[in-house]
């Protein structure tokens, strides 16, 4: 069982390892095999600690040691892997989504320069994600959230001839860095305080650390949470991350990267739990995301960041769900999201790779007629994002938004808010479905004659086409939820976040007929455009431009910061650092040209000098005395 | 004690000392600085002599013959440069010998 989850863990890394070492002598389309390969050994093992996990009947999780990694005192901490329902519900997903993406890669990223280094690096990203689920303490957890980081890094920046991609990369880097220090001060003084960081020292301690200290922990680990997960207001990162290969951002969203925010709510529930007005705060800001990024989905002219909005709208979701207490919503929402979030990057990834990379929606009307097959996928995947029944996000949407309703009365602020983001999901997802796939009055866009991709491109979508239509249907609150009892050993869910049927009934068709509305306003707008699109200049305006936070960061960090190294290199740096270093220079060439004369070479001048020198010690002395 | 006191030597010794030190200083020629050398070392030697017998003490006549061998020697050296000098042309004079300028 163990074993399993240690298979799953290093499979990646060694199909990074070989690539990276083998370079040159591996042939370019080898690279991705290997990369597939590694990915799904890590789902094999993945599959296997699940089963074993089930068989042993020990829900309570196992840590599996392999040594001291670091020690300091009584402060000790092991190389492990933690095997849980929670994280090995994770290493499925992660191992099994993320190997259908890097499948799909093997056809989108043929032909580019640099296969094998792109393919390392999907491995690494899965390595490090399964890293960040599998780590058996606290501080793995936080080198696994590192490395998803950096691995993020890379990959964003992929294109790294491409100014804007480097610029991105950058961006997710910097805001992804500022969560993990805030994460690691939240060690810190989980550390001081605990003196430990494994998962069970530091639950078992954390209702009995004094309210600021639990509180100051949570924030730090909440600050980890909404980087990663790019939510509000550390969410520009995510759509500029769209500048790296359609295949990276399906991974980034769908099996690693944002969702490990929602896991370490989930994970870290113990500490959440004793400071609830910090997790409240999640939930908040998960219901404040949801609704900005819907919004300004509605205005993007890019595919994939249309999606990519959808994916910060949903991950709010999940925020809200984890946050209100209902831990196994919140994980399932993740599971069903990474289905369809997934599929429809790599049908969008369909589309721009038909185009040969163009991806401004208002040149693609009419693809339905050329990508017939990656129409009907795309729709699949919307359907699920809408969260209409029978597709997956409709059972593990509408449970998280009866959840918050059951918990007084920010629970119906944030249940509210969580319909009206249903309203929004419908609305944006299919204007892009009917503008991308709509009937076209014009000639249909000039597509490359590959058709739809090879089949290592159709084989995954198809999967995760199914996968979004049947994905949700493993739990229907309330008529049965296996999901919620699987990780009830590991994230039980709160009381207050347990809704009554009637609830549930009420979350459910409220939010069909909201996403339903939605669908048929965008039918009228975009699909029949039965009515013009409503010009709100102002509203519009402020969409486009993201709510102005890329504005609001560009003045309050980066033009001060911009600001104080301009004005300290010119006053400090060039005027006193770069003119000091001649002036000194200066200063001893003078000294030196002045002594230089008592040089003279004759030893006349020198015997004399010494004999004054003896004679005036000489008087000296005698004086003294 | 015979003779005049210690006090009439250290003169002389002293006098010795200046004539050879002035030489030293103000002549160019290198036999003749080399001379001026002597006669300082001999000025010196007489004052230990001096003091020597004043103190009633040989340390002094030892320390003055030890003064005498360097002396010697120093001079075969001194001589042999001044021969070295001529035999390369060059002119016997200590002042344009100033390599050592800065």
């Amino acid at each position: 069982m163990t074993a399993g989850a240690w298979l799953c863990l290093f499979a990646p890394l060694a199909g990074t390892l070989v690539i990276t070492l083998g370079g040159a002598r591996i042939p370019r389309d080898g690279a991705g095999w290997i990369s597939t390969t590694s990915v799904f050994v890590a789902f094999a093992g993945a599959a296997w600690s699940f089963f074993g996990l089930r068989a042993h009947g020990s829900e309570n999780g196992v840590v599996s040691t392999a040594w001291t990694w670091l020690q300091g005192g009584n402060f000790k901490v092991g190389l492990s892997v933690f095997v849980d329902p929670l994280s090995t519900m994770m290493m499925l997903i992660v191992s099994g989504v993320g190997g259908l993406i890097v499948l799909y890669s093997i056809g989108y990223m043929d032909g580019d320069d640099e296969e094998r280094r792109y393919f390392a690096y999907m491995s690494l990203f899965v390595f490090s994600m399964l890293l960040l689920v599998e780590g058996g303490n606290l501080l793995l957890l936080l080198a696994g959230w590192g490395m998803v980081g950096l691995s993020s890094y890379l990959l964003i920046g992929f294109w790294h001839e491409r100014e804007s991609a480097v610029a991105a990369a950058k961006k997710a880097f910097v805001m992804n860095a500022f969560g993990d220090a805030t994460m690691a001060l939240a060690l810190f003084i989980l550390i001081v305080h605990t003196g430990s960081l494994s998962f069970a020292s530091a639950f078992s301690n954390a209702p009995l650390l004094s309210s600021t200290t639990v509180n100051f922990v949570a924030l730090g680990l909440l600050g980890g949470a909404v980087a990663k997960s790019a939510q509000f207001p550390l969410h520009t990162w995510l759509p500029d991350a769209m500048e790296g290969p359609t295949p990276v951002s399906a991974l980034i969203h769908a099996a690693t990267m944002v969702t490990a925010g929602v896991y370490l709510i989930a994970r870290t529930h113990a500490i959440f739990e004793a400071a609830r007005t910090i997790e409240l705060i999640a939930a908040g800001t998960g219901a404040l995301t949801l609704l900005m990024a819907g919004l300004i989905a509605l205005v993007q002219t890019d595919i994939k960041r249309v999606i990519a909005y959808s994916t910060m709208s949903q991950i709010g979701y999940m925020f809200l769900g984890a946050g209100v207490g209902a831990y196994a919503n919140g994980m399932f929402h993740l599971m069903t999201h990474a289905f369809f979030k997934a599929l429809l990057f790599m049908a969008a990834g369909i589309v721009i790779h038909a185009l040969s990379g163009e991806q401004d929606i208002r040149k693609m009307r009419g693809m339905a007629q050329a990508l017939p097959w990656t129409r009907w996928a795309f729709l699949a995947g919307s359907l699920a994002l809408v969260g209409l029944p029978p597709f997956s996000g409709f059972f593990s949407k509408d449970s998280i938004i009866a959840a918050a309703l059951h918990d007084h009365w920010y629970g119906v602020i944030l249940a509210v808010a969580a319909l009206a983001g249903a309203f929004l999901t419908g609305l944006y997802t299919f204007r892009l479905y009917f503008i991308v796939f709509g009937r076209s009055d014009g000639p249909a866009p000039h597509t490359h004659g590959h058709g739809e991709g090879p089949r290592t491109m159709l084989l995954p979508v198809g999967i995760l086409s199914v996968l979004a239509v049947i994905g949700g249907w493993i739990q229907f609150s309330p008529f049965w939820h296996p999901l919620t009892n699987w990780l009830e050993p590991a994230a039980r869910t709160l009381g207050v976040a347990e809704p009554t049927n009637a609830q549930e009934a009420i979350a459910s068709i409220a939010a069909v007929v909201l996403g339903l509305a939605g669908i048929g306003v965008a039918w009228a707008l975009y699909g029949a455009r039965r009515r013009s699109v409503p010009r709100l200049q102002l509203l519009q305006r402020a969409l486009e431009h993201k709510f102005y936070f890329d504005e609001l960061y560009d003045a309050l960090f980066y033009k001060p910061a911009a600001a104080i190294a301009n004005l300290s290199r010119r006053d400090v740096e060039e005027g006193f650092v770069l003119a000091a270093g001649p002036d000194i220079g200066e200063t001893a060439f003078d000294a030196g040209r002045g002594v230089r004369r008592l040089q003279t070479g004759l030893l006349r001048t020198y015997v004399f000098f010494l004999g004054t020198g003896m004679a005036v010690l000489a008087i000296v002395f005698l004086l003294a005395k | 004690m015979l003779g005049p006191g210690v006090a009439w030597y250290l003169g002389v010794s002293a006098f010795l000392f200046s004539i050879g030190a002035l030489g030293v200083l103000l002549r160019r020629n290198p036999l003749i600085v080399l001379l001026s050398l002597e006669i300082m070392l001999n000025g010196a030697n007489l004052a230990l002599i001096a003091f020597s017998r004043h103190a009633g003490n040989g340390a002094g006549q030892i320390f003055a013959l030890a003064v005498m061998a360097v002396a010697a020697s120093e001079v075969c050296v001194g001589l042999g440069l001044v021969v070295a000098i001529h035999r390369r042309r060059l002119e016997l004079d200590v002042d344009r010998l100033s390599e050592l300028r800065g």
